[in-house]
């Protein structure tokens, strides 16, 4: 891409992706010191933050988030290591990795809804195991989702980020030289756990340490996941902060603003702390690293993480595939361990308001990621077109703030934002919704992006532009066609993150708009098992179905195409004899 | 004919290579040898108008008595044939070939000159293969007629041999010389292998130790 500009695109494509952030926190911020002229406060003061700091909820609220925000990473990081040490550079393991990406393409709320299928009182579970073991001819009266200490939400937040931090661990294991690493160790003497623990793990955590902290603050902040497995009475923090911004009583905002910047304030807190553990940790580990012993006690931990760790994947798969089931049930009485009649007719039922959601769906998720593809190239040839004699791996400005949106809590601005959608008369706006995907779209598919563009060996394209002076063609047909691969999966992650969207769609939608997954949320306690299923299911088979097609066509494009091409030559040459 | 004045190069304030000059005739190739980092593929670079903005240079060159140092890398009409092939992997053979000659010319006078090439390379079967589907040595060909089919004005040749095994090296380098006398463009070689050189039939010179060698 001949980009002469490159200073200048980088500059706006950067402002226009922390304008709207900024605009959020401001909004947000003001109103929190109770300054908010839509009701007509014009004077600042601390009332908002009085009125928070004198309701229980949020105190209860507060104790739930922490418990839960800090329970899910640290078991997820815990089952990502133990399964990790134990299956790295294993045949076997090669599948394992393979199961992964499924969970990481489906949103968080089908895999929610799943759970709900699976563990609630009249679940599978329960039913897998009665009348035969526990007696029950009816669901007992057990609290085991939704549960007041939030465990159904701390295993959703686990089945969801035990896979993304395994995913990102496998890509790191190069850079740390963890096969060469493994032989010499066990050359040595060292059991394989033993060596994971003190070579392999402290040389990971610094490389891991980012995605570590998206995953503290997602689940210090998830919404649409603790709205359907989480607790409710009372429920986390970024829950009921939902709730009092939509409370009737427009005057609830302010303190649902103070309680939005008190929610970053934890962010910071609990970050904070995980560092100063982590560095207690290593500090107290450090002697035992050096002590010789080739194996000991501590590798029971990562034992008992790979066992849980499976378990965890199973629920997983489990809860997927009762998707399905219940959207394909018409009778299925408790304790009966799988339905007694199917039908067609809940799906039928649903169509048109499934046809409407999958469209709505779609087309958000298609012209959010198709945009955050063409942003993401923009960018990365500038950056490498400004970094010629340089280092690449220089970081910009536009890559430390591209972690921007996925590091605040989207409670914490998207309500500030929304003032701003309804002052410029864009709320319940498709393209709103649209550009408010595209700022979460955006990151992901830059940073997949960002290894494989800049890696590409650019002698291909030096090459093109001698044979051919056409660079924008040459650019097109040989440089994007390279990388095609890159760009699919790309196209992919992005993908799935925008079905995955909730927060952002129902602010800047309105209600006017609803997606699967809005409508997923929203109807996920309704009750009506057989239509949430049916949702769910649509929910998680497009990013599953865009994840498999970004794997299985750039193999195949070039075969296909050239057979194509010969199919048609073929017919012409046949044509012109006929003409002849 | 193909002529460089004064050549100078330096990096970091080292003088690499100093008030170098040469001139190649049409249909005969010059071969540059010396020792690693001493600025060979450089001169190549120079040549081509795609030099590192860190390197210095001074110096002119000439094609037919027209300046090229001053012209821009697509005005300059050059072809470059590397080590490796650089062949398109998504694109078939043929695509690859037409890929390199000019659009101005008639859609089926290119498919003409493209199997013509084929022929010459003695895979016609093979114009819906892909890349990887040939040995090395039947890349480094293709590679070379695609540069050719491009109708460049001089051909620049950095190591095209040094990644084939010795039994293939032979054959295509007497290919190569083949092809650049068929197209009589001036073309200049850097290779490390005397051999390279010896098969080019043309001068030598090796830098570093200011000599310049006829085989």
């Amino acid at each position: 891409m001949p980009s002469k500009n490159a200073k200048w695109i980088t500059g706006i494509i950067t402002l226009l992706l922390i304008f709207p952030i900024f605009i959020g926190l401001i909004g947000t911020l003001l109103p929190a010191f109770a300054y908010f002229p839509p009701l007509g406060e014009y004077n600042f003061s601390l009332a908002p933050w009085r009125s928070l700091f004198s309701q229980g909820e949020f105190y209860a609220s507060v104790k739930l988030t922490l418990i839960t925000g800090i329970a899910a990473p640290l078991l997820a990081l815990w089952f990502a290591l133990s399964l990790l040490a134990w299956g790295y550079q294993r045949p076997f393991f090669r599948k394992v990795e393979a199961l992964l990406s499924p969970i990481l393409a489906i949103p968080h709320a089908a895999i929610a809804i799943g759970l709900l299928f699976l563990l609630s009182p009249s679940g599978w579970l329960v039913r897998l195991f009665s009348p035969w073991l526990t007696g029950f001819d009816r669901p007992p009266n057990w609290i085991t989702v939704q549960d007041p200490y939030g465990v159904s939400l701390i295993l959703a937040l686990v089945i969801k980020e035990m896979p993304y931090l395994l995913f990102v661990m496998l890509a790191t294991m190069k850079s740390i030289k963890a096969r060469e690493s493994l032989q010499v160790g066990q050359a040595l003497g060292y059991s394989r756990f033993t060596l994971w623990r003190k070579v392999l793990i402290p040389q990971l955590y610094p490389i891991i340490r980012l995605p570590i902290f998206i995953v503290i603050a997602f689940s210090l902040t998830v919404v649409d996941l603790a709205l359907v497995i989480g607790p409710n009475t009372p429920s986390t923090l970024a829950v009921t902060l939902l709730r009092w911004f939509n409370d009737p009583d427009l005057s609830m905002r302010l303190m649902a603003s103070a309680g939005a910047i008190a929610l970053m304030l934890v962010i910071v807190v609990v970050l904070a702390g995980w560092e100063l553990a982590h560095l207690s940790f290593s500090k107290l580990s450090r002697a035992e690293r050096s002590n010789g012993k080739r194996s000991g006690l501590t590798d029971n931990l990562l034992r008992v993480g790979v066992a849980l760790g499976l378990l965890c994947l199973l629920n997983a798969f489990v809860a997927l595939a009762l998707l399905p089931i219940w959207s394909l049930t018409r009778r299925w009485r408790f304790p009966d361990a799988l339905p007694s009649q199917w039908t067609w007719d809940n799906i039928e039922r649903a169509t048109p308001l499934l046809m409407d959601l999958t469209v709505n769906t779609l087309t958000i998720a298609l012209i959010a990621t198709l945009m955050a593809c063409v942003i993401s190239l923009i960018m990365l040839e500038t950056k490498r077109h400004s970094s010629k004699g340089s280092s690449l791996s220089k970081p910009h400005v536009f890559d430390w703030l591209i972690y921007v949106p996925i590091l605040l809590p989207q409670i914490g601005f998207l309500f500030g934002l929304h003032v701003l959608l309804i002052y410029l008369n864009l709320n319940g706006d498709l393209c709103a919704i649209i550009a408010l995907h595209l700022m979460y779209v955006l990151p992901y598919v830059y940073l997949t992006l960002k290894g494989p563009y800049l890696a590409y060996e650019e002698e291909y394209l030096l090459q093109a532009n001698r044979l051919n002076h056409r660079p924008w063609r040459n650019y097109v047909l040989v440089k994007i066609a390279m990388l095609k691969p890159a760009i699919f999966t790309a196209f992919a992650i992005g993908f799935s993150v925008s079905i995955a969207q909730y927060l952002p769609t129902l602010i800047a939608g309105e209600g006017r708009y609803s997606t699967l997954t809005t409508e997923a949320v929203a109807q996920a306690s309704s009750g009506d098992r057989k239509q949430v299923g049916s949702m769910a299911m649509l929910q998680a088979f497009f990013p599953i179905m865009v994840f498999w097609l970004a794997q299985f066509i750039p193999p195949r494009w070039t075969k296909w195409r050239l057979a194509l091409d010969a199919l048609f030559s073929k017919k012409n040459r046949r044509n012109n004899k006929c003409s002849v | 004919m193909l002529s460089v004045n004064a050549f100078s190069l330096s990096l970091d304030g080292k003088a690499l290579i100093k008030d170098l000059s040469f001139e190649i005739a049409s249909g005969q190739v010059l071969s540059i040898m010396g020792p690693s980092g001493i600025g060979k593929s450089s001169l190549l670079h120079f040549l081509s108008g795609s030099l590192s903005p860190n390197l210095i240079t001074t110096g002119e060159a000439f094609l037919n008595n027209q300046a090229l140092h001053t012209k821009s890398t697509q005005e300059r009409k050059v072809g470059l044939l590397q080590q490796m092939p650089l062949l398109f992997p998504h694109m078939s053979i043929i695509e690859n070939l037409l890929f390199a000659i000019p659009a101005d010319i008639k859609k089926s006078a290119r498919i003409d000159m493209a199997q013509d090439a084929l022929e010459k390379l003695g895979i016609p079967d093979k114009a819906n293969a892909l890349p990887k589907e040939l040995s090395g040595g039947q890349q480094a060909r293709v590679a070379l007629l695609r540069t050719l089919l491009s109708q460049p004005d001089y051909l620049l040749l950095d190591e095209p041999f040094s990644k084939l095994d010795p039994a293939l090296r032979r054959d295509v380098r007497a290919f190569v010389l083949n092809e650049i006398r068929h197209a009589n463009i001036p073309a200049l070689l850097v290779t490390h292998d005397p051999e390279d050189a010896k098969a080019m039939e043309g001068d030598c010179l090796e830098l570093g130790i200011l000599i310049s060698t006829l085989y």
